[in-house]
């Protein structure tokens, strides 16, 4: 033990005087995690939101709304003026302008309401758009808030369209006939005072389009009752970060842990190495030493980058931090296994390297470190569950995102504790006829 | 001291060695000359339990060296030929690692690698990093490293190989301290300058074989020729091809005569009176004596350095 305790020492000066380990293993994860962090919400109001450009020509009130409404979404910052080059006078912008600047790339999409938007007579809501898809997500989530604030804000306005399609489809004469004998229809079988009776125009209208924000008269917003409810996280504070930081810190551990295993080729290049088999030391006192310092190393890498987001974000890392630390040393102990095969059947540090960075990213993407798998085909999704990274990403989410108990963490553990032992017999094995100690 | 009986070990298909036998004394500084690749490393690790001989054995004392036996490693001090440090680490910080393994206790250590320092004439460049050293500096503190827990026996694997002249010489001056006060070293190396000068006694190794072993005396005195004497091409002496013919055997080469002496003009005093008679200058004359490379060259039919 006491030779083990001393490689272990040794291993930690080496790595306090390697300032580029230490910035690879502490800085960059916290550094990307600020990132993720910003981009999921990690502060709330600090979320990033699209540029899109906002042109009304219409003298409606609809018209005003609408751009009033658009104006206050969170994912949208409207953009009305622009200025020439080397100026800081501001034009308004204009339908041509817009498109000039969405061609050469300037911005992605603008919206227009054309001076005929909604006028009186008016049979439907008329709105230009153009749009350059050089990024699909900025252009959905654009159209998407377009869509959610129109139809949200202004649906009652629908009912009345409808009634002035109706009017253009069947002729004023007959629409009148119809109206009047809807309204007899129900005066004489509800008791209803006919002169209050209106399908189109006047009061009717005003009533039907809302603009007052007073939802409980939204003719449309009255017909879907939608109660939703949110049972799991309503009051994580950083919701995105929570559910991501699993999958960064992974990654993150996985590249820390395999190149600390990988260090084994860089002691036979150097001659330590063999130095250190010609003096009291045996193969498996190095061994025990490299996997008790990278799996020590992986708990303090994760301990540091969890506490930054207590400290940045606000993470809640303490209401079931048990869990949290049973999960971490699991992780921990699967990708200390996962870099000690790499170095078993590895020949050389450049072979080591490239196959770990790939098998790591391809684990990352599949393994829902990156993005949820429900994006991934049915046939990926049965292949992450091949991945350590799956099981260790999922444990995260349960500890952080649902501060579920041991028992929903339970199977995660035993997978990853199991990769951990299968592996690491392996790679025992492997050793003796590995490169490494040749 | 050291016995080595009858070892031989097969990398694959290649005979690193084949059936070596020799016997180094407790006190000895022993010599393995040879060339790259001649096996003599491997030896080297054998001797030290890194490597286990696919026949064979050594004997330390009256110990029988077993493979991966980490204790036994403690009397032997092995300095590697590559510079085998942590660059990025401090002299003093490389020395206190390495000497942590041989649970020597905190103090006794301290005062140890102040003295290896000393001795390795590193002591005022103890905190810094070992990366800005020079090649000899390395060199000295790859030894240093290697003789902190004071071990009987210490085996220098081409200890001086890349060094500069200044600090050749001071790692032969520490080496032949170390063997003045009692350690017994061996010495591989493929330079036979150094190997002349360093070692009383050696073994030539080729090919994983030993192919002599003894004293340089004994060496030099397995060659035809003890004495060459070469002389310059010139007009004066292409005319006395004939008379200079009398001396010994006498090859024509590039640009000059190699003559073997035969054994009247052994003696130098001869040799040089009738070179006289024959009126050739001594500006064009070299004798020279018989070198570890002849030896090599004789028992091989190849340079030390092909």
């Amino acid at each position: 033990m006491n030779i083990i305790y001393k490689l272990i020492k040794k291993e930690i000066i080496r790595f306090l005087n390697d300032k580029t380990s230490m910035m690879l293993t502490f800085i960059v994860p916290i550094i990307l995690m600020v990132i993720f962090g910003n981009i999921f919400g990690g502060h709330g109001s600090s979320r990033g939101k699209a540029n899109l450009i906002l042109i009304n020509n219409s003298n409606s009130e609809i018209a005003k709304f609408i751009e009033q409404k658009l104006d206050s979404t969170e994912t949208l910052r409207l953009i009305k003026n622009y200025s020439e080059e080397f100026s800081e006078i501001k034009f308004p912008y204009t339908e041509e302008i817009a498109k000039e600047h969405i061609k050469k790339g300037k911005i992605s999409s603008a919206l227009i309401l054309p001076e005929n938007f909604f006028t009186d007579t008016s049979s439907s809501l008329l709105f230009k758009f153009y749009y350059d898809p050089k990024n699909e997500i900025e252009s959905a989530m654009i159209q998407g808030s377009v869509q959610q604030t129109i139809m949200s804000q202004v649906g009652g306005i629908m009912p009345v369209l409808m009634m002035r399609q109706a009017k253009k489809q069947i002729g004023e004469n007959k629409f009148l006939n119809f109206s009047d004998d809807l309204k007899k229809t129900v005066s004489a079988n509800f008791g209803v005072n006919v002169d209050s009776l209106q399908f189109l125009g006047g009061d009717f209208e005003k009533r039907a389009m809302n603009l007052n924000n007073n939802n409980s008269s939204n003719v449309i917003g009255n017909l879907v009752k939608f109660d939703s409810e949110q049972l799991v996280g309503a009051d994580v504070k950083s919701p995105g970060l929570t559910r991501s930081i699993g999958g960064i810190a992974m990654m993150f551990m996985l590249f820390t842990l395999t190149a600390a295993a990988n260090s084994m080729f860089e002691e036979k290049s150097e001659g330590t190495l063999n130095r250190l088999l010609c003096m009291p030391v045996k193969r498996s006192h190095i061994l025990w030493s490299k996997y008790i310092y990278s799996l020590l190393l992986g708990i303090f890498q994760l301990l540091v980058l969890f506490t930054s987001a207590w400290l940045i974000f606000d993470l809640d890392i303490f209401s079931n931090f048990i869990n949290l630390i049973i999960v971490i040393i699991a992780s921990a102990a699967a990708a200390v296994s996962f870099g000690m095969i790499i170095t078993s059947f590895a020949k050389n540090i450049n072979q080591a390297s490239g196959l770990s960075t790939l098998l790591i990213l391809v684990m990352s993407a599949i393994g829902g470190a990156w993005f949820p798998i429900f994006l991934l085909p049915d046939w990926m999704q049965s292949l992450a569950r091949g991945t350590l990274t799956f099981w260790a990403v999922e444990a995260y989410i349960q500890v952080l995102w649902r501060s579920a108990d041991f028992s929903a963490i339970a199977l995660n553990v035993l997978v990853l504790l199991s990769i951990a032992f299968i592996i690491n017999f392996y790679s025992l094995l492997r050793f003796r006829k590995g490169k490494v100690f040749r | 001291m050291l016995q080595i009986e009858n070892v031989s070990i097969k990398f694959g298909n290649i005979e690193a060695l084949k059936g070596i036998n020799l016997k180094v004394q407790k006190g000895e500084f022993f010599g393995l000359l040879g060339p790259n690749g001649a096996g003599k490393s491997t030896l080297m690790k054998i001797i030290v339990g890194y490597l286990k001989p696919d026949n064979g054995h050594v004997i330390m004392g009256n110990e029988l060296v077993v493979y991966d036996n980490v204790n036994f490693r403690r009397k032997i001090g092995f300095v590697p030929q590559e510079i085998s440090l942590y660059l990025e680490l401090s002299a003093y910080q490389n020395l206190k690692i390495f000497g942590g393994f041989y649970n020597i206790p905190g103090k006794v250590l301290e005062e140890k690698i102040t003295e290896v320092l000393k001795l390795v004439q590193l002591e005022d460049r103890k905190k810094d990093a070992v990366k800005n050293f020079s090649g000899g500096m390395k060199r000295r503190l790859n030894i240093a490293a290697s003789i902190l827990h004071d071990p009987e026996l210490i085996l220098c694997d081409e200890p001086t190989v890349g060094v500069d002249p200044q600090s050749r010489n001071a790692i032969f001056d520490m080496l032949m301290k170390l063997n003045r006060e009692g350690k017994t070293i061996i010495y591989t190396t493929h330079y036979m300058e150094e190997a002349e000068r360093m070692c009383p006694r050696l073994a030539i190794i080729d090919y994983g074989q030993i192919i002599a072993e003894g004293t340089l005396t004994e060496l030099k005195k397995m060659l035809e020729r003890q004495v060459t004497l070469k002389v310059l091409k010139t007009s004066i002496t292409i005319e006395k091809t004939n008379e200079l013919s009398q001396i010994g055997k006498l090859l024509e080469l590039d640009g000059h005569y190699e003559i073997i002496p035969n054994e009247y003009f052994e003696l130098n005093s001869k040799l040089f009176y009738y070179l006289e008679e024959l009126g050739i200058p001594a500006d064009i004359i070299n004798l020279s004596r018989a070198s570890l490379e002849d030896v090599f060259l004789s028992l091989t039919g190849r340079s030390l350095r092909d």
